[in-house]
């Protein structure tokens, strides 16, 4: 709704957008509690809207404020309307919000910014449920969106959508963003698991809005993107039971997976291939459908999956990739093989802050029966780990070889 | 493509002759016609004329205004289209749902554009 608005204000008149839906959902609050909330509550908010935004093109005191394209119909009495009807018309909203999906996440805002401008705009989240989904303060998130508001205005980002030379650089931005948001969800590193999984399905829809979009033609890494998400989004709730214990993949019920939103993970991971076109996105995307597919953990195939992380490797060599690839490789190779081969990493600085290594490696040594240099491994990994869970997952692990090792 | 301004006359009088529903209906008739024109991307602009127009007579210099004198027939609005051709732009104006409920005349006149045809 606020990407509609936008079209008829302008990009730079974000805030005020914003002011109409705020005003256009408590008119339509204190409706519902007087008459109860009607069948089509979206559609009756869009009307609502709508009309506020009749109502103020009638007054005729913000017409400096619209966006160029709109304000010539909505000056004129025959026009005004029937500009209106067609703004708010399906395929204009489906349309404003790739619009103001590319605006959110223009590369001038920082990618911070960006979240929190799309969870606003584009997600309806609140100013305290965006802090509450990234564990900070309100007036930290309403700074970021101040920031990129005013980006918005003083860079004269444009509400469009890129045109064609632009289009490629500027998605995989947007993509980009939209995987962010997703593992800010995913991740399990901070947060309450409602909110985090909202944040997967926000973005997932964000990404959906972009693959229905028939204006964009070269979609495959969207359709990698989606199907990434989707296949990992599927086993969302298998991770962890009601008391927050991490359950992980080799201990997860596989009968608690979605298989309906599996399912469209990998359609839309098949819609990937049409274009003959590799990404990272692709190739994690290929990785989950293998994770997916396995009836059982023992009978993952570790190969092919070991031979994806090789490939990935060329693309993205950062530390979860490498981590990621020594697991499948002491799947393959067995745990000794892996040890040395995270060793020869070792030396990168940005491993000696990441508690996955620690776990990762501490790991291996249970497997290859070296208890006593498990120990210390596992007490850093658990120092390190940012989420109780994960410490009390570590913490079994590393009570385990305290019991072997006497 | 070319624009075409299509400017609609009718009687003054007409208006007053309407009863209220038959006015509300011939407004909802309007708006779906221009809201199509509008999707279709034919509409440039368009706007009813308001009341107190005035004309401006002037010759080598000497320039006078005065009220526009509309004495049977006033002008009702304009549409600004793009079109194709004049047929197209004859057709559009044909379209227009004010035939249904008043007598109207619309004039379709070409505008150049710029370097002539």
């Amino acid at each position: 709704m606020v990407a509609v608005l936008t079209k008829i204000f302008g990009a730079e008149n974000l805030d005020f957008a914003e002011d109409v839906v705020q005003d256009s959902i408590l008119a339509a609050i204190s409706q519902w509690q007087l008459k109860g909330i009607p069948d089509n509550p979206s559609a009756w908010l869009f009307r609502v809207a709508k009309n506020k935004a009749l109502n103020i093109v009638n007054r005729g005191k913000y017409i400096r404020r619209y966006s160029r394209e709109a304000t010539h119909f909505l000056q004129s009495e025959w026009t005004a309307e029937p500009a209106l009807d067609y703004l708010f018309s399906e395929q204009q909203i489906q349309d404003d919000q790739l619009r103001m999906i590319f605006t959110c996440c223009h590369p001038a805002i920082t990618p911070d910014s960006q979240i929190a401008l799309a969870l606003k705009t584009l997600c309806g989240f609140s100013i305290p449920e965006i802090a509450k989904a990234f564990l900070t303060s309100e007036e930290n998130i309403n700074k970021r969106l101040v920031r990129a508001r005013q980006k918005i205005r003083e860079g004269k980002i444009p509400f469009e959508v890129p045109k064609e030379s632009d289009l490629k650089h500027r998605l995989q931005t947007v993509l980009n963003t939209i995987y962010l948001l997703f593992n800010e969800g995913y991740s399990a590193s901070k947060g309450n698991d409602i909110v985090r999984y909202e944040l997967c399905d926000e973005a997932i829809r964000l990404a959906e809005i972009i693959s229905n979009n028939i204006s964009i033609e070269e979609k495959s890494t969207v359709f990698a993107l989606l199907a990434l998400m989707q296949l990992n989004a599927a086993r969302f709730k298998a991770r962890q039971d009601a008391n927050g214990n991490i359950f992980t993949l080799e201990e997860q019920n596989r009968s608690l997976w979605d298989y309906a939103v599996m399912e469209k993970g990998f359609n839309n991971l098949e819609k990937s291939t049409v274009f003959n076109q590799i990404s990272s996105f692709h190739i994690l995307a290929a990785i989950s459908a293998y994770h997916c597919s396995a009836a059982n953990y023992a009978s993952t195939d570790w190969k092919a999956i070991l031979a994806l992380y090789e490939k990935l490797l060329q693309i993205d060599n950062s530390p979860v990739v490498l981590l990621n690839r020594a697991i499948a490789l002491s799947k393959v190779n067995g745990a000794a093989a892996a040890i040395i081969d995270l060793k020869s990493i070792k030396g990168s600085p940005s491993f000696k802050s990441y508690h996955l290594y620690y776990s990762t490696l501490g790991t291996f040594y249970i497997e290859t029966g070296e208890y006593e240099t498990a120990i210390p491994i596992l007490e850093k990994a658990i120092n390190l780990a940012p989420l109780p869970a994960e410490k009390s997952l570590l913490q079994k692990k590393l009570d385990f070889c305290l019991k072997k090792n006497i | 493509m070319k624009d075409f301004l299509l400017i609609l006359r009718t009687e003054g009088s007409v208006w007053t002759d309407l009863s209220a529903e038959q006015l509300q209906i011939h407004i909802k008739h309007g708006m779906a016609y221009i809201g199509k024109l509008m999707a279709e991307g034919k509409l440039k602009s368009a706007s009813p004329v308001d009341k107190g127009s005035k004309i401006v007579i002037g010759s080598k210099g000497v320039l006078t205004d005065y009220p526009f004198n509309e004495s049977k027939e006033v002008i009702a609005g304009y549409f600004l289209v793009t079109a194709n051709d004049i047929d197209e732009a004859i057709a559009i104006a044909k379209g227009n749902p004010i035939f249904n409920d008043i007598p109207t005349k619309i004039e379709v006149h070409p505008m150049k554009p710029v370097g002539g045809n």
